[in-house]
């Protein structure tokens, strides 16, 4: 019985003929990280790696591709951001081959080396998850580690581990990560605390903030990074002030632009040098759109999006009564 | 050369001793964050944390994320005929600085920037205003990171270059040693005890640390490799195939110093203001008629990476425009290296040419 | 007209240029007295409004923020405000999330001919905003209040660079 790796590799050497292109994962620069592996030869497939530290999402280098024959390997939210892509016509579904596989976590490796301080220098090999913990061999010792103190915060509240619209479905299908308690994530934080305590809470964060759009560029759905609204002049929606309420303004941009598109596969945050919580904003919105339209973004690759349509009589909206 | 005079301070005073500092001017350190370590003014609740590298480098003490120019003001000149004229407001001066704790590399791109911004007859006047009164005790380091490569580019753990003062921690505290006249001044009046009889243990704490760092050869040979494979176009296609073309390398980078000049104005009165800019972003070399020379994330890496490894060294006697801190390889969210980048340049080249030199 | 300082709150109202344009209009041809705090920009169709705007509006001082168009089924353009309603329920799940009230928030629909209604939605909102007192405001007033105002904020860089 072959392992997943070796029928994933199987699965695009038989494709890869046909194809200009395949998108997996390969090693990143240190244990914990690996990166987008562009194959496009039968040599690059023996540099395909696969487990749970395969955290970027591969979708968002598709829109650059167009025009060409792209295999892509998905996990369960990076195979919404692809059906999403379709959706919007932004990818075409006759240009993509999906490789689909179970995901069962993904380690953020901040985390990870806050976890274990004393080898937060050192390295980390074979990463797996059994019996519902994370297990990895460090420099030191063999540890073992809960969901909540190894995964990203997106993990913790996974619906979708498996890809759900694939070309081939690699392995078996599975559950979702293992969490017994999770700590309460941004969103949870600051629906906690008063009004004026978030306003201060955001005030904060935003000082850390660089405004590098890393979190713009890393999202799959954010195909006009180069002509970016946030960075015209005319209209002129932000300044080039470093100041809170510029960059606050940038992160409502873009949570209101992905409103109703965003599948959360957490690369925003993923992306972030500074650490900011920025999926709080947009997992606020997909819930309202979820409460309003009874729609999950990137599930059927012929739903229209809310927000790119209407109704003459909206079920949940109640309207106020000005008398 | 480390000029003689020394100061020590005991690790439990380092605190208060930092406070006092306040009263005559801004002294910066790393401190915690929400998970990071961020040079920060002062404060006495945060956590010092002077272990390990910070995520940000203390650049913003001398080229702020946006600094104002000046400030102007449109006013009405009188009626007939009507004119307006515009009055330049004059932006306040800056404070004197204390950097503490910076790391070598950090120090590196001062000396970096330096070379740009106070260069004999060009100099920026508002960066030399900063730098002037600015003063920079860079900690020495005793352990590499996981990505840290300052010596292969130059640099080093207890390397001096861009500070005034060196500090080394020992057994008991903290050892001050004057760089720069700037730093003998500063420790003379620091209220610091002598701290001669500790020099020979911090000398053995550095030597200790510039032997642990890890095996690698040395990117001082770089510039002709990268220079060579500028035409190249497949190998930088290639290279930059997972790049995302943010700004988080170029915004967290010591050595980084590119800047926007913008007017941001509210009716008639606004400023003209300086803010941090990098060359990753399509809109850099945007011009006017809709040209743009890098049109592609390809185009700005190979800049990028040439600008560091090829065309700032030919104009600075071959110093790198790279202090090997890695903070570009651990923040790049599509995991790219320009350790990997320049040395595929080098392989790449040598084998095209041969033996690569070794001088 | 400045806003008087101390009596009145900064209250923007988007307006669609057919129909709540119109009622407004209707108000004051009819001399309905009303509070002074709104003031109306106005826009061709609620279909136009960005949601941004309101975002925008509030970030930069706003104590509320009104948006008024015809009565679904009624738009001028047939289908803006179907548009409008949907995005603006969507951004009113955003407001708290950043700290501010979502009653500084409101949509309506008032017709042309309905002056009287809209001095009722305008008496009652101002009211709910006089209720909820000004927005929170930054701690830092910005790079142009500093240098322009002389307050002390020299160094450049985030406004934390300064504590």
């Amino acid at each position: 019985m072959p392992s997943r790796l070796e029928e994933l590799k199987d699965g695009i050497r038989k494709a890869l003929p046909d194809l200009d292109m395949v998108l997996a994962w390969g090693q990143g620069p240190d244990s914990l990280r690996r990166k987008p592996l562009f194959i496009v030869s039968q040599a690059d497939i023996d540099k395909i790696v696969w487990d749970p530290c395969c955290s970027p999402n591969l979708a968002g280098y598709l829109t650059g591709l167009r025009g060409k024959k792209v295999g892509i390997v998905v996990k369960g939210c990076d195979c919404r951001s692809v059906v999403e892509l379709i959706q919007e016509k932004l990818v075409d579904r006759a240009e993509v081959t999906i490789f689909g596989l179970h995901c069962e976590g993904t380690i953020d490796p901040a985390k990870v080396r806050a976890t274990l301080p004393g080898d937060a220098r050192g390295a980390f090999g074979d990463c797996r998850v059994s019996d519902g913990r994370i297990r990895f061999a460090s420099d030191t010792s063999l540890q073992n580690l809960a969901a909540s103190d190894a995964f990203y915060d997106k993990c913790l509240h996974c619906s979708d581990p498996n890809a759900g619209f694939c070309d081939y479905f690699i392995g078996e299908r599975g559950t979702p990560p293992p969490v017994s308690t999770a700590p309460p994530d941004a969103l949870e934080r600051l629906e906690a605390m008063g009004l004026e305590e978030r306003f201060r809470f955001w005030e904060q964060a935003m000082d850390r903030c660089v405004r590098c759009y890393a979190c713009r560029n890393a999202c799959p759905l954010c195909v006009c990074k180069d002509h970016c609204l946030a960075q015209s002049r005319d209209p002129h929606w932000v300044d080039q002030t470093d100041h809170p309420r510029e960059k606050l303004m940038f992160q409502v941009i873009h949570a209101l632009h992905t409103a109703g598109r965003c599948v959360e596969c957490g690369e925003c945050e993923r992306a972030c040098p500074m650490g900011l919580p920025v999926m709080a904003l947009k997992r606020a919105l997909n819930r309202q759109i979820n409460e309003l339209f009874d729609y999950r973004a990137g599930l059927d690759p012929e739903a229209i999006p809310p927000l790119f349509t209407f109704r003459e009589e909206e079920d949940r909206i109640g309207e106020k009564k000005w008398s | 050369m480390v000029m003689t005079e020394a100061r020590f301070i005991e690790k439990q005073a380092l605190p208060s001793w930092l406070a006092s500092m306040r009263k005559h001017r801004r002294v910066l350190v790393p401190q915690r964050r929400e998970g990071l370590t961020l040079f920060r003014p002062l404060d006495p609740g945060q956590d010092l944390d002077l272990d390990g590298l910070s995520s940000e480098p203390p650049k913003a003490a001398l080229l702020p994320r946006d600094e104002a120019l000046f400030a102007f003001r449109y006013r009405r000149n009188g009626d007939k005929p009507p004119r307006w004229g515009v009055e330049l407001i004059e932006t306040p001066p800056n404070e004197p600085t204390l950097v503490f704790g910076s790391r070598p590399c950090d120090a590196c791109g001062f000396a970096t920037t330096d070379r740009v911004y106070n260069a004999g007859t060009r100099r920026d006047t508002a960066y030399c205003a900063r730098r002037d009164q600015t003063v920079v005790a860079t900690l020495a380091c005793s352990r590499p990171g996981p990505t840290c490569f300052c010596h292969r580019v130059g640099g080093g753990p207890d390397n001096e270059a861009g500070s005034d003062i060196l500090v080394t921690e020992v057994a008991k505290g903290y050892l001050l040693e004057a760089v720069s006249s700037r730093g003998l001044d500063f420790m003379r009046e620091s209220g610091l005890k002598d701290g001669a009889g500790l020099t020979a243990e911090a000398a053995t704490v550095r030597r200790a640390a510039r032997a642990a760092m890890p095996d690698g050869p040395s990117l001082l040979a770089a510039p002709e490799h990268v220079r060579a494979v500028f035409e190249d176009t497949a190998f930088w296609e290639r290279t930059a195939a997972a790049c995302l073309s943010c700004g988080a390398c170029s915004y967290l980078c010591p050595t980084c110093y590119c800047f926007n000049i913008t007017d941001e104005a509210r009716g008639n009165e606004g400023l003209r203001l300086r803010s941090w800019d990098n060359c990753m972003s399509p809109q850099f070399t945007l011009e006017a008629s809709g040209h743009n020379p890098r049109p592609g994330k390809a185009h700005r890496l190979r800049n990028r990476v040439s600008h560091k490894f090829a065309f700032y060294p030919s104009l600075h006697e071959g110093a790198l425009a790279c202090a090997g801190c890695g903070r570009c390889i651990v923040f790049c969210p599509a995991s790219l290296d320009i350790r990997e980048i320049v040395s595929q340049a080098m392989i790449q080249t040598a084998n095209a040419e041969g033996e690569p030199r070794h001088d | 007209m400045p806003i008087l300082e101390g009596k009145e709150l900064h209250i923007i109202g988007f307006l669609c240029n057919w129909c709540s344009y119109g009622g407004a209009d209707t108000a004051g041809v009819g001399r309905f007295v009303q509070p002074t705090d709104l003031r109306i920009i106005k826009t061709p169709c609620t279909g136009r409004i960005n949601p941004l705007f309101i975002m925008r509006a509030f970030l930069n001082g706003a104590d509320g923020v009104l948006v008024s168009g015809c009565h679904p089924r009624d738009c001028h353009y047939s289908q803006g405000n179907f548009f409008a309603r949907r995005r603006l329920e969507v951004l009113r799940a955003l407001l708290p999330v950043v700290g501010i009230a979502p009653e500084r928030f409101a949509y309506t629909w008032v017709s042309a001919s309905e002056g009287q209604r809209w001095k009722t939605v305008v008496e009652r909102f101002t009211e709910q905003i006089h209720a909820l007192g000004p927005i929170p405001a930054f701690a830092d007033p910005g790079r142009i209040e500093t240098c322009l105002r002389g307050q002390a904020n020299p160094y450049g860089g985030s406004h934390a660079l300064t504590a």
